[in-house]
């Protein structure tokens, strides 16, 4: 694998008086998928705050590429080279889908020419023929699915070497949910991006990763390749359950 | 520019349309000064939709910034001898620093305290003019302000030299609303945290709107100072700056176009408060204040969005009904020629 993207050298979280993260360390490198799994209330929304900038009360490390990022606040974070696609999507509900789009490449702009983004938006519309057909309804008239797709398709044009995808199957029907993780493999393949996962679905989430870390209680429970974690007793049994489990 | 013009150009061309024929159908003097104050108030208004609408900020102390422009302008002309010109540019920098100084100190706040900050700043700028008396006059306010020399300085002169005013800052607002800027601006409306995520700088976004604001209200101030004359601490208090505020809500805060027809429709129903005064014994002194917060307080309960979209929304539904009228009719003729084929 490639020299590490991201590395999070043992993080440690508050919300006021509560600890939630106790020195989280872990390492993305360059072209991988790698997911971040857990329970609710494990910690893995906060460490992606933590690791974007938007959550501030933390102590350790967060590096991104050779850089010390841990005090660079979110929208200055955004243009080194990470996007964040936030939990439930946050798309722009009053704004149209091409705005949306559009936003995604403002810190971009007016540095690149808008005939060069607006290219790029072509082969975002091209990938998501769905949103094409759709750009000039609001962002909050399309359905769970396409929403995500939207959410995906803002954070590609903001150009990250890194995606940090934050539960995209949340709130979705089973084969959507599917439809979703496969565009993220897609993603890697075509555009070369780097993704970290978080994801409760993680039978699902696996499928697609090439390695995983598991977090309970705001410490990093299991870390490893997809397959082992998926064939690890203790995860089969707290996380992917009995095999009645969808998708 | 040419986007605006293919997005707005009918409106456009409406609104010059009438704006340069009121003064000739309304050849009395005094309806083209009525012109002139809508026109000042329209400057400050649309100013404040950038603020409200575009950033979702609230701001109850704009018309300090109408003073503080008009103050500036009128001292450094009458007690400096300097020409209205400079005075006027001074008189949206100044405006602009003050802006710039407590958008930075209030930065941090929002919804209730943001209003309550900007109140307090509007007292604390109406009291400064009224007692700093050896420069502002005080209370007994500034007399012989220098006139512009517009074109002869007539009416009629002036009133086309402060719509233009109006026409710049219109189109300057409409170009910002349509640009990166103004999507970033709806974004920030919506949600700041998504917004910081897309890597927009909230804070400085909402500054630059809170400076701009505040230069509108201080041209549009330092030309009232002018075109006025006189001066007194009174017409930049609380009482304005709700007025403008009553204004933006009525025209649609999301819209320039609300800003700017609320302005007008406030100003006509004032004047029309005053022609039903001199019929109905009962109607005179503060009635339009009563009049404007029972408008406000119906908007608000009926269309909280405001007449412009209201309007907008309605015509667009009119269109697609329209369309899928037709699109209907077409159909029934092609099933009606398909029946007469078999």
């Amino acid at each position: 694998m490639g020299k590490a993207v991201l590395t999070v050298d043992n993080i440690t979280a508050r919300y006021g008086p509560v600890e939630v993260l106790h020195g989280i360390t872990l390492q993305v490198n360059e072209g991988e998928i790698v997911s971040l799994l857990g329970a609710n209330g494990a910690g893995k929304t906060t460490l992606l705050n933590c690791i974007c900038g938007l959550h501030g009360d933390k102590e350790g490390k967060i590096w991104f590429r050779d850089a010390d990022i841990t005090r660079v606040p979110a929208e200055l974070v955004v243009p080194r080279g990470m996007a964040h696609v936030p939990e439930r999507r946050q798309i722009f509900s009053t704004l149209t889908v091409e705005d949306n789009l559009w936003l995604g490449a403002s810190h971009r702009m007016p540095k690149t020419s808008k005939k060069e983004i607006a290219k790029e938006m072509e082969t975002v519309y091209e990938r998501f023929p769905i949103l094409a057909e759709r750009k000039w309804q609001l962002g909050g008239t399309l359905s769970g699915g396409q929403q995500q797709m939207l959410a995906i398709g803002r954070a590609l044009l903001s150009r990250p070497q890194l995606l940090l995808l934050d539960e995209p199957s949340l709130g979705l029907a089973p084969l959507i949910a599917k439809e979703i993780l496969t565009i993220v493999q897609e993603i890697r393949s075509e555009w070369g991006t780097t993704v970290l996962l978080v994801e409760q679905n993680a039978r699902a989430a696996l499928a697609i990763s090439d390695r995983a870390y598991v977090l309970s209680t705001g410490t990093v429970m299991l870390e490893g390749k997809a397959d082992e974690i998926s064939n690890d007793p203790r995860v089969q049994s707290a996380y992917l359950g009995s095999s009645h489990e969808a998708v | 520019m040419k986007q605006i013009i293919d997005k707005w150009g009918k409106s456009i061309g409406i609104y010059l349309f009438l704006m340069i024929l009121f003064p000739f159908v309304m050849p009395d003097e005094y309806y083209r000064s009525v012109g002139i104050i809508i026109g000042l108030q329209a400057i400050v208004t649309i100013g404040l939709c950038l603020v409200m609408g575009l950033a979702g900020q609230i701001s109850l102390g704009q018309a300090s910034f109408w003073g503080i422009g008009a103050y500036t302008s009128a001292v450094l002309t009458t007690k400096y001898g300097l020409p209205p010109f400079v005075g006027l540019i001074a008189a949206a920098v100044v405006p602009g620093l003050f802006a710039f100084i407590l958008g930075r100190a209030i930065a941090g706040l929002q919804g209730y305290y943001l209003a309550m900050a900007t109140l307090a700043f509007g007292y604390i700028v109406q009291i400064g003019i009224t007692e700093w008396e050896s420069v502002t006059g005080g209370a007994n306010g500034m007399i012989s302000i220098p006139q512009m020399t517009f074109f002869g300085g007539s009416e009629l002169s002036m009133y086309f030299l402060i719509w233009g005013v109006v026409t710049c800052v219109l189109l300057f607002s409409l170009n910002l609303l349509n640009s990166r800027v103004g999507r970033a601006f709806r974004a920030i409306h919506k949600s700041e945290i998504a917004a910081t995520s897309m890597g927009i700088d909230v804070r400085k976004f909402k500054l630059n709107a809170f400076v701009v604001s505040g230069m509108f209200a201080g041209i549009s101030g330092g030309l009232y100072a002018h075109y006025m004359g006189i001066l007194d601490p009174q017409p930049f208090g609380l009482h304005e700056s709700i007025k403008f505020l009553t204004m933006v809500v009525i025209g649609g805060m999301t819209s320039i176009w609300g800003a700017l027809i609320g302005t007008i429709l406030i100003g006509f129903i004032s004047e029309g408060l005053i022609l039903l005064g001199e019929v109905v014994p009962g109607l005179q002194g503060d009635v339009d204040t009563i009049v404007f917060g029972a408008i406000l307080v119906l908007i608000i309960m009926f269309m909280p969005e405001g007449l412009v979209p209201r309007i907008r929304a309605a015509f667009e539904k009119g269109q697609a009904k329209k369309a899928k009228a037709m699109a209907d009719d077409a159909q029934r003729k092609q099933q009606v020629e398909r029946k007469a084929a078999t």
